[in-house]
């Protein structure tokens, strides 16, 4: 054996296992400089995310997800992700998981909470694990885009049908009479205002006539007793028949008053009924707004209608790439 | 010291080559095998190193029943027994000093100084000194049946086995390989086992004969013994009468 | 009747003389695995197995990766115009030399330079009794003939293997960039798009394999050789044939069981 050949055999050996190293340190995307650290995210679902896919922070990969498995009580799932330890992670971050292009290579993305509000993170138990969401797949998106649609159109029909010419006059006349009624109403406010202004300072003047009646029918019971030997206890009754007058004359103006108010209570009263019964007309009849108005399925559809197309619009703002990409093909 | 082949029966697929074959190699002399080409003599000893099991029958080593030993028993026999190739076996890819120095490098008891004394010695033996540095395929024939003989003696074996050790070599050659085994057996005291259908050499040789024939053992004797043999198929082997032969059964 | 027989008599005869073979072979490999413990006749043989194994087939095997890997490149290329971003170059060479040309190519080219070499090598000592010669001379042959190769094939078959990827992989991406319209940049992200570190596990998986069935093989047909220089020709065909459809059986076996 040369010498020459037993190097020659190193050489190959080296060579070799230097390339496999490297080779997939380098496929991998591992950097040799620096170290590394693991951080978890926790998912109801991982999506299509695999292990080796890159972990992003502001569109930079910054590593590589590194295993995927069941969290212990099997609830979600554990994303754990190795990446550079010298980099600054956003503030209360997350990990949303997220198709990287349209050929369904994934990757992870390490965001600030806040921006993405609306997205349902699954919250870890631990608190070093950061809370996650995976976004429904391209297909699934697609699906749902679709769903959307359908809905549209048919929250368009129904609508339609619910705006009929019928409908708008119903419309028209229910705001007239709810005008004419706040017109009568706010009258009749005005009205009363001022009755009542009247009332009381009459019922007040009265209280005060009567009070000095009574003071003067006090000091004439005083004087009485002198003067029912007196000559003048018949002017004094006569007197007192004049207060009496004065004061029913006083109570029948205020009965009077009460009617009138009682009165204007009745109308309002009627008006009301009124709104009510158009208010049970749409309620209970079979009008189209009633429909529209009654269908909680449809209402709940058309809630998560709008979530959603709130995500998809978020998305298309957020990575706006991802979906122009479509149209390199 | 002997080796013993009793009853040897070997067949190779429907071919019967050995069929109840027994002579004897006493100690310190050496057995000439004669027989026709393709009458089994090498298939005979070839058993006796365990190279092959017999069907029937069975060769003694030193009392020691060859098929029936261990691996190591057998490595250990072997290192006793040189083997002479008929058509010497070199290995192509190593020089005759390694082809010569394998058997004593397997010992592991002798320095790589001591083997290269002991090949020097053993290739100046077959007279081929000088011929260390050589492969197997810049040599003659003549000189790698001498190579291959030199590997055989190199570890200084009780027993040699000469497969067809001068056939096909130069009349001068020849009587060298005839003096170096007459020499082993008679000052080393070496027990041999020859085969050959050079009668020649064979005389010069034999302390005993054994003819292989039909896969028996036709005649088993002495040189006067043979000589004076009344058989007419070995009186037409020796003789080279293949006349006398055909009319025996 | 005979005739109408004969059929089912070559069936026979041909299952029963594989399943023979099969056995003779696997019994060879089990003596093998029990020679391994003449550690003092083989260790010493492994060097220069590997290099003559190893580092003589490195040329060959560059040279097939290195054409492997320019036609796939441009292949890729010329499928996925105008249907797929051409990154998808990157994508189909790494994965394709990675997972099947770089460990098979390597393993047929290897099966006829080494298998062959090997069962040649072989046959001639066995015709020409030089390994009876070595077990009179009291060397365990399989340990000093088998063991060695073997082994030699399991250790350096993976590396050539692993050589065989890189170059084809450099060889599709000098291609990508100097006759595709492609970056670097383009190639290498396909490339690592869909890269797992398992790729080079299964690939050295395979690689071993083939080395352990094309040298075991080569061992098996020579050692079994009879009859002359008809004979050694005649097992270094099979050697070849054999362990080409070996491997490509092999390399089924693993797609099903690893992935």
């Amino acid at each position: 054996m040369k010498r020459s050949s037993e190097a020659l055999v190193g050489v190959v050996i080296v060579a070799a296992l230097l390339l496999i190293t490297f080779g997939t340190l380098w496929l991998q995307g591992a950097t040799l400089r620096g170290q590394q650290t693991e951080i978890v995210g926790v998912f109801t679902s991982a999506g299509q995310v695999k292990p080796g896919n890159s972990v992003k922070v502001r569109g930079m990969s910054i590593g590589r997800v590194r295993e995927i498995r069941l969290s212990p009580d099997g609830q979600s799932v554990e994303v754990v992700l190795r990446i550079q330890d010298d980099v600054t992670l956003p503030e209360d971050p997350v990990v949303i998981l997220s198709p990287e292009s349209l050929f369904g290579d994934w990757q992870a993305e390490i965001v600030p909470r806040d921006r993405f509000a609306a997205y349902r993170f699954t919250d870890p138990d631990d608190p070093d694990h950061l809370p996650g969401y995976a976004l429904p797949d391209i297909s699934q998106l697609t699906a749902t885009a679709d769903r959307i649609s359908e809905t549209i159109e048919e929250l368009t029909e129904r609508v339609g049908i619910a705006f009929s010419e019928e409908t708008a006059q119903n419309i028209a006349s229910l705001i007239d009479n709810v005008e004419a009624v706040t017109e009568r109403l706010s009258e009749l406010v005005t009205q009363q205002a001022q009755s009542f202004t009247d009332v009381t300072d009459e019922a007040q003047r009265a209280t005060q006539e009567i009070r000095a009646a009574a003071e003067r029918v006090r000091t004439t019971f005083e004087s009485v007793g002198e003067l029912v030997e007196r000559e003048e206890l018949v002017a004094i009754l006569g007197d007192l028949a004049v207060v009496t007058e004065n004061a029913r004359t006083l109570s029948g103006e205020l009965g009077e008053t009460n009617l009138e108010i009682r009165a204007m209570a009745g109308r309002a009263d009627s008006t009301l009924q009124e709104i009510g019964a158009l208010v049970a007309l749409a309620r209970d009849g079979d009008g189209s707004v009633a429909r529209l108005l009654r269908d909680p399925e449809l209402a709940e559809e058309v809630e998560a209608t709008m979530v959603s197309l709130r995500l998809l619009l978020d998305d298309i703002r957020e990575n706006p790439r991802r979906y122009l990409r479509l149209s390199i093909f | 010291m002997s080796i013993v082949i009793e009853d040897l029966h070997k067949s190779f697929g429907k071919k019967d080559v050995l069929t109840g074959f027994s002579a004897e190699a006493r100690d310190g002399e050496t057995l000439v095998i004669l027989g026709g080409s393709g009458s089994g003599k090498s298939v005979t000893i070839k058993h006796i190193v365990g190279l092959l099991v017999p069907d029937r029958g069975r060769v003694l080593v030193d009392g020691q029943i060859v098929a029936e030993l261990s691996q190591e028993e057998l490595f250990a026999l072997r290192r006793r027994v040189g083997y002479v190739f008929q058509f010497a076996a070199l290995f192509d890819s190593m020089t005759l000093a390694e082809n010569v120095g394998l058997g004593l490098r397997r010992q592991r008891s002798s320095s790589d100084a001591e083997i290269h004394e002991r090949v020097s010695e053993c290739l100046a033996l077959v007279d081929m000194e000088g011929f260390e540095d050589r492969y197997p395929s810049e040599i003659s024939g003549g000189q790698r049946k001498r190579a291959g003989i030199a590997r055989a003696i190199a570890t200084k074996p009780d027993y040699i086995l000469y497969d067809e050790p001068t056939t096909g070599l130069d009349p001068v050659t020849k009587a060298m390989i005839d003096n170096l085994i007459l020499r082993l057996s008679e000052e080393l005291g070496v027990t041999g086992i020859v085969i050959t259908h050079d009668m020649d050499s064979a005389f010069r040789v034999a302390d005993r004969f054994a003819m292989l024939h039909e896969g028996r053992c036709r005649f088993y004797g002495t040189p006067d013994e043979i000589r004076t043999a009344d058989d007419p198929v070995v009186r037409g082997f020796i003789e080279g009468r293949p006349e006398l032969m055909e009319n025996a059964t | 009747m005979r005739v109408l027989l004969q059929p089912f008599v070559l069936i026979g005869r041909g299952v029963t003389s594989v399943s023979a073979g099969i056995g003779a072979w696997g019994l060879l490999t089990a003596r093998t695995v029990g020679a391994m413990r003449h550690l003092d006749v083989w260790v010493r043989l492994l060097l220069p197995q590997m290099a003559r194994v190893g580092v003589d087939s490195v040329p060959i095997a560059l040279f097939i990766a290195m054409f492997t890997g320019i036609v796939l490149s441009l292949q890729a290329s010329y499928t996925f115009t105008g249907a797929i971003p051409l990154y998808f170059v990157g994508v189909l060479v790494g994965k394709t030399i990675m997972l099947e040309l770089g460990p098979v190519l390597t393993g047929l080219a290897l099966s006829g330079r080494v298998g062959a070499n090997i069962a040649a090598e072989l046959g001639t000592m066995r015709v020409t009794e030089q390994i009876d010669a070595l077990e009179t001379l009291a060397y365990p042959p399989l340990a000093y003939l088998v063991v060695p190769r073997v082994i030699a094939g399991i250790i350096m078959f993976p590396l050539i293997t692993a050589l065989a990827i890189g170059m084809g992989i450099f060889a599709g991406w000098a291609t990508a960039i100097q006759l595709l319209d492609m970056t670097s940049a383009e190639f290498i992200s396909g490339l690592m798009l869909f890269f797992v570190p398992f790729d080079v596990t299964f690939a050295l998986v395979k690689a071993t394999s083939f080395g352990f069935i094309v040298t075991s093989l080569g061992c098996f047909f020579g050692f079994n050789t009879r009859g002359g220089a008809e004979g050694v020709g005649s097992s270094t065909t099979r050697a070849v044939v054999v362990s080409s459809m070996v491997i490509l059986v092999l390399d089924a076996f693993w797609a099903i069981t690893l992935l």
